[in-house]
């Protein structure tokens, strides 16, 4: 009896609370954390952010004055102005103030955007938007061939890197909030941009031009590291795949050449070469699965073999509902093995 | 007014009534013996003719219909499913089939007055309340083969000609029936099979007969036989020494490269999946559920994709991976895959490159 009343309570009080528990990390989760313009950790992002508190921080204070006009001349002073004087106010508040103000902030709006594209200095990254991931190179100084790698965006900190932007099909826009403003890429047009990332960390990129289906799910991660980490890290994209070191993850690779998986996925150092979807030579080592979408778990690697189109609606990767729970089992084994 | 609408209602009640008592009483007699009523069968053989004419279209491309193959891949079919109740070229319908209401007619007869592309929708569709079946399978293309023999019958097929067309080759019994167009290496629209795994077989012949994949003269095939007789014949043909590779059929070399960089995943774009890593050459790695395409004929390679990237196309539970990888294929794409695949010679093993 007592039990049920407490329970009632309880269910009350859940119901009451639902609501502002779902509101709030909304509205927090805007202001800070891994993919918020206010959250500066780039300097192209920091400059963005100066010009959003200049431009917000200008617009209140003319607001208020243009409301205190309004409100004196309305509820203060109901008498009316002399036309000298209200001719005088025309001419100033109404074309010089705005002349000077208004050429003031485009003088400065403008001055920001060549750093903008300004050009990288040594590593450029070539990423490409499909539906719905992101095909990315990396170029260091130098390079006659990329490293390749998907749905995860590596940067050095304190250096600047170009991005060259491109699409397969339709046009997606690039965007890494933490670190800079977006830029929009088309298919058959290169367009350019370039990062400074200032403090090391994980942010998350997404896709910001509505793109298809599964628009939504086309994120990725971002991480900028100190440049010796990064160029670590580089070198071990650049190694080709290590072998199977368990027998479940052997099998898995057996069962991966079995049912075709390379006519899609480049595993490099085996006779996986497949262009179609993400290159998994290090699929195991990535921050996340599908874009963004899942985690490299054993588990979310079966998840996502099986149920490719329910997680993502109209993904080109077919479903492997039909492999056996060992298959699949072997199979995650083994894509979780290529670190 | 009044009394208008007051007449016609006791008309309608009237009407119901009669028509409930000859459905509930059984007052119309089914009697195939009597027949129609004088004038019925004018009414319903001039609905039918008018019918046909107003749906046959002309479609934007056929195959060549003169083509000896698909003349022989027609006949064949419509030894086994037609020839029961129209009779073959020279040959007199059965007694109880003439006894039919109404008495389909002899093939030659049939096929008077009407041109292919009226004679690919009655078979295709069927006719209803005459007997004549609809095609078995929901797509269309494979009707060709018939429309093909039934111009031939127009042209004046003799029984001779007939039995040459039809003759089935010394073999056990199921085995002989399938030889009949699988056999010699196949034809330019029939595969040959014993290149094949048994596994890819099974599963294909299997999805014949549920009617997965789509075919009707398959589907009168493979309906034909007891499912453990599709295994047999499956395990039977697998075991079959490959035959001689024929010469390679002629293809532009450039067509050709084109198809191999596209089969191998190197053109540098990443549209269309690498057909190599399921299909070979060289897959040896691969489910013996993915049939090998090297050497198969160029029509019947160029059929089933434009089947596939239609959707039209089915087969076992691997179905839905072929499905997705044709969405993105080309018109020239296919034209290519097919020069590369028709011009590799047909080995199982796939040592050939």
């Amino acid at each position: 009896m007592s039990g049920g009343l407490i329970r009632t309570l309880h269910l009350g009080s859940t119901r009451r609370t639902r609501a502002p528990m779902l509101i709030a990390p909304a509205l927090l989760a805007a202001c800070e954390g891994q993919q918020s313009a206010l959250a500066p950790a780039g300097s192209d992002a920091r400059v963005l952010d100066d010009l959003f508190w200049v431009m917000l921080v200008g617009a209140v204070i003319l607001w208020l004055l243009i409301n205190g006009l309004f409100f004196y001349v309305t509820r203060i002073n109901r008498a009316a102005l002399s036309r000298r004087f209200a001719n005088g106010l025309i001419v100033v508040g109404g074309v010089i103030f705005p002349t000077v103000v208004l050429g003031a902030l485009l003088t400065y709006g403008l001055s920001i955007m060549p750093d903008q594209r300004a050009p990288g200095e040594g590593l450029t990254l070539r990423v490409t938007g499909e539906q719905w991931w992101w095909r990315v190179e990396y170029w260091p100084d130098g390079a006659d061939a990329p490293i390749i790698a998907a749905n995860e965006i590596r940067l050095p900190t304190g250096q600047r890197s170009e991005i060259v932007l491109d699409s397969a099909r339709v046009i997606h826009s690039f965007w890494i909030p933490a670190l800079g403003g977006k830029m929009d890429m088309f298919p058959g047009r290169e367009s350019r941009m370039s990062l400074m990332p200032e403090t090391p960390g994980r942010w998350r990129g997404q896709c910001a031009e509505f793109c298809g289906a599964s628009h939504a799910l086309m994120a990725f991660d971002v991480v900028a590291m100190p440049l010796a980490d990064f160029t670590a890290w580089l070198q071990m994209q650049a190694a080709p795949a290590r072998p199977p070191a368990t027998d479940a993850a052997e099998r898995g690779a057996q069962i991966f050449a079995r049912e075709g998986c390379g006519a899609c996925h480049a595993v490099r150092g085996t006779e996986a070469r497949g262009a179609v979807g993400p290159d998994l030579t290090h699929v195991g080592s990535r921050l996340s699965l599908g874009a963004g979408t899942l985690k490299t778990t054993l588990t979310d690697f079966e998840r996502w073999i099986t149920h490719t189109g329910a997680i993502k609606p109209e993904v080109e990767m077919p479903a492997y509902d039909y492999l056996t729970d060992t298959d699949l089992s072997d199979l995650a084994q083994y894509l979780k093995g290529l670190e | 007014m009044k009394r208008v609408l007051h007449t016609l209602a006791v008309l309608a009640v009237l009407g119901l009534v009669a028509g409930g008592a000859v459905v509930g009483l059984g007052l119309y007699n089914v009697s195939a013996r009597v027949g129609h009523m004088p004038g019925v069968s004018w009414v319903m053989h001039t609905t039918f003719r008018n019918s046909v004419r107003l749906r046959a279209s002309r479609p934007k491309d056929m195959p060549d219909l003169s083509d000896a193959a698909l003349i022989e891949l027609g006949a064949r079919h419509y030894d086994t499913a037609c020839r029961t109740c129209h009779a073959a070229p020279g040959e007199a319908r059965s007694a109880t089939m003439a006894a039919m209401e109404p008495a389909p007619p002899h093939i030659e007869t049939a096929v008077q007055d009407w041109q292919a592309h009226h004679l690919h929708w009655i078979v295709a569709n069927g006719v209803k309340m005459t007997g004549m079946p609809a095609w078995p399978a929901p797509r269309d293309d494979d009707v060709w083969p018939v429309v093909a023999f039934l111009l031939a019958v127009q042209d004046g097929m003799t029984e001779t000609d007939y039995t040459a067309l039809t003759q089935l080759p010394e073999a056990d019994a199921p085995m002989a029936y399938c030889l009949g167009c699988h056999g010699d290496g196949g034809t330019n629209h029939v595969p040959p099979l014993n290149h094949q795994s048994a596994a890819y077989l099974q599963a294909s012949l299997h999805a014949y007969r549920s009617g997965t994949r789509a075919s009707g003269i398959m589907a009168q095939a493979a309906s034909g036989v007891s499912p453990q007789a599709l295994d047999e014949l499956a395990h039977w043909f697998a075991r079959q020494t490959p035959a001689e590779p024929v010469a390679a059929p002629q293809m532009p070399v450039q067509l050709i490269a084109q198809g191999r960089a596209l089969a191998h995943a190197a053109t540098g774009d990443g549209d269309v999946p690498a057909c190599a890593a399921c299909h070979g050459p060289n897959a040896r790695d691969a489910s013996e559920l993915f049939p090998v395409l090297s050497g198969l004929p160029a029509p019947y390679l160029e059929q089933q994709l434009l089947l596939w990237r239609d959707a039209t196309r089915g087969g076992g539970r691997q179905a839905q991976l072929m499905l997705k990888a044709t969405q993105n294929l080309s018109d020239t794409d296919i034209f290519a895959l097919v020069a590369y695949y028709a011009t590799l010679r047909t080995n199982r093993s796939d040592a050939d490159e």
